[in-house]
């Protein structure tokens, strides 16, 4: 209550924030949390290796079965056979290789000599033979000029 | 009035270096032996994760941490926090649709739940995280400690992004220029405009702490003023005795 003395300027108690902005605040939290872990459980946990090697796929062949998995390795120059429903070709590890078979349209970096991870399943537990579905192009962290001794004229033109 | 001349050019020079930077990127720098063109976001995606990751989280989490120590605590620190953590919401975001729009013709895919890829989605669950904290209390002493212990833990996801391409596998390539042993994978004006750009979006991202920062500022001298001018009228209101 206000005094009668007008320099009289007591602190007052805040009035108590709004249950409902309280809520909402929590709310929001709540679901930054749910975020959280969600992208923890959907990415970290469940692939913090992203893919196998071909080496390690072929040593736990017999576990894995014909389960669905990631297998990385290098495509074997010379073996690229273009498909009517995508690609097939050698894909290289250190001590062996996994012919692979992929459907749908590969992405525009594939090619021979380039890691690539393919997203499929062996043919059977004892087979070298992979079934993809989808090709990702694992490109290098390596940048190099594609004409390096290329230069440009100074009226534009590439010489 | 070297100092004013500074602050005055940031903005200017910021930008300056940014078109500098798209000029070599996009017109003089040449197309890559693998990418192709494709090698041009070179020049943008890893300055921007750069800015977005160290720069920007390293900032918040040395003004946080000099605010909780008492003998450097100040507001301004506080201040100085909460605008790098709005700054790398921003660059968080470009890192992310940047990478995104790579990734789609060099890997085939928009996304992909690796740990380099994951692990930056988290951290900018959590600077939104800390931006939403800031907002559930008003009472400023309490937000500033809060706010600034969740910045100094959520920056521990810092160097596990960094090294999440050496500690697990990742469709993510590797270090191009923070390499394990210091060697620039990256050659000739390719690597010059790289380096640019770093420092391009470096100086944007002092630029833009700083104008946040001012604005923070004027916004708690309008809080003040507000205030006085609330005291003012309720005297006014409090009939003379």
């Amino acid at each position: 209550m206000a005094s009668n003395n007008a320099d009289e300027l007591t602190p007052v108690v805040p009035p108590k924030i709004k249950s409902g902005a309280r809520r909402r605040n929590l709310l929001v939290l709540g679901a930054l949390a749910i975020s959280v872990i969600a992208l923890l459980a959907q990415g970290l946990l469940s692939s913090l290796n992203y893919f196998k090697t071909v080496d390690e796929a072929l040593a736990q062949r017999t576990t894995i079965g014909t389960k669905e998995i990631r297998l990385e390795g290098l495509v074997k120059p010379h073996s690229i056979t273009r498909t009517s429903t995508g690609a097939s070709f050698f894909l290289t590890g250190s001590n062996g290789q996994v012919f692979v078979v992929s459907h749908g349209t590969p992405p525009q970096l594939f090619q021979a000599n380039i890691p690539v991870v393919v997203v499929g399943h062996f043919v059977s537990a004892h087979s070298d033979n992979f079934d993809g579905s989808q090709i990702m192009v694992k490109h290098s962290s390596t940048y190099i000029a594609k004409h390096p001794k290329r230069v440009k004229a100074p009226n534009g033109s590439v010489r | 009035m070297m100092k004013e001349l500074g602050r005055r050019a940031l903005g200017p020079v910021s930008l300056l270096l940014l078109g500098l930077t798209f000029w070599l990127g996009y017109f003089v720098t040449p197309p890559d032996q693998v990418q192709g063109d494709l090698v041009r976001l070179l020049y943008i995606h890893p300055a921007m994760a750069w800015v977005a990751l160290y720069v920007s989280f390293g900032t918040a989490t040395v003004a946080s941490a000099m605010y909780l120590w008492p003998r450097t605590r100040a507001e301004s620190l506080d201040r100085i926090a909460h605008s790098a953590i709005e700054v790398s919401v921003f660059f968080i975001a470009l890192t992310l649709i940047t990478g995104s729009i790579w990734g789609r013709p060099t890997w085939g895919v928009w996304w992909a739940w690796d740990a380099r890829l994951t692990s930056t989605a988290i951290l900018g669950v959590f600077a939104l995280g800390y931006l939403a904290l800031r907002r559930a209390n008003d009472d400023r002493e309490i937000r500033a400690r809060r706010s600034a212990v969740f910045c100094i833990l959520t920056a521990i996801n810092v160097p596990i992004i960094h090294f999440s391409v050496i500690w697990w596998k990742t469709l993510h390539q590797g270090a191009s220029v923070f390499t394990s042993n210091r060697t620039l994978k990256v050659h000739g004006s390719m690597a010059l405009t790289l380096l640019l750009s770093f420092l391009a979006f470096t100086l944007t991202f002092f630029w833009f702490l700083r104008t946040r920062y001012r604005i923070e500022v004027a916004r708690d001298k309008q809080l003040h003023t507000k205030l006085v001018a609330s005291i003012e009228q309720r005297r006014g209101e409090v009939p003379a005795s």
